[in-house]
């Protein structure tokens, strides 16, 4: 008598897939915020009303060290303008947001030419500013 | 007659899935927390080259900022004054370019007093322009 082997059968559990595929849209959602700012330091200032920020072209940022960033790398005044009309080109208006991101005790000096060179590049220029808190 | 009992059918959420459901449900509000969007206020300022042709067609008002007086055409104002002086004086013009208020501040001034004044010349009406001070650089031989 011929004793027929036991046929296994390997098959991928399918109930995971669902899971995976979500864990992989998340990790690539995480990935694709390439400008990744958070290592600047900056405490932002206040106003009565704010609104919620557009999406932005170019992110221009003075820290509390009056260090000045574009998209997360530090730049000179001089070249901002030069590197912001290159970021800019040919979009429409209002598709030229520039988010502007300056810590609270800056002073004038510093971000008064930043605020120049994102005029002259044609830049929308949104100040990132948190709503003032009503005193308790 | 006899009664037939109905069989009865246990029907149990696999849990098995269930650690997978809140380790999923764990990430998502996490990456939820983690972008939140930005809050600000949109500032328009002219462009060097048109405010330039605009500030010789006409007389605009000037506001200068330091860390603690605010001077409008020469005359200082207090912060709380500011908004209904600035109403007062661009009452009756109409067109754009003549709603422009020119800002010159001081090197000093902080960015969160910057921003405070600035809103209130833009809730007076007023379209911000800067007046920065040139530097020229010199060689002599």
């Amino acid at each position: 008598m011929k004793i027929q082997r036991l046929k296994l059968e390997a098959s991928v559990p399918a109930v995971a897939m669902g899971d995976i595929a979500f864990l992989l849209l998340i990790f690539l959602f995480i990935l694709a915020r390439t400008n990744d700012t958070s290592h600047i330091r900056w405490k932002p200032a206040t106003a009565p009303t704010v609104k919620s920020a557009s999406v932005a072209v170019a992110e221009v940022a003075i820290d509390a060290d009056h260090k000045l960033f574009l998209n997360g790398r530090i730049i000179g005044v001089a070249s901002l303008g030069t590197e912001l009309t290159r970021l800019l080109e040919d979009r429409p208006a209002g598709q030229r947001a520039v988010h502007f991101k300056v810590d609270l005790r800056t002073p004038a000096q510093y971000f008064e030419p930043a605020i120049e060179a994102i005029s002259s590049a044609g830049g929308e220029l949104v100040h990132i500013l948190e709503e003032e808190k009503a005193a308790p | 007659m006899m009664r037939l009992q109905r069989r009865s059918l246990l029907l149990e959420p696999p849990a098995s899935a269930t650690s997978d459901i809140a380790f999923n449900l764990i990430v998502f509000f996490l990456v939820c927390a983690s972008v939140q969007p930005d809050t600000g206020r949109e500032q328009l300022i002219p462009r060097v080259d048109e405010q330039k042709e605009k500030s010789k067609q006409s007389q605009n008002i000037e506001v200068s900022l330091t860390p603690r007086l605010i001077i409008v055409n020469g005359e200082p104002v207090p912060e709380e004054k500011l908004t209904s002086r600035l109403t007062s004086l661009l009452a009756g013009k109409n067109k754009p370019e003549d709603k422009v208020v020119l800002v010159k501040s001081d090197q000093a001034t902080p960015y969160q007093r910057w921003i405070q004044v600035t809103g209130l010349v833009e809730s007076a009406g007023g379209v911000i322009t800067l007046r920065l001070e040139e530097t020229k650089s010199t060689t002599v031989n």
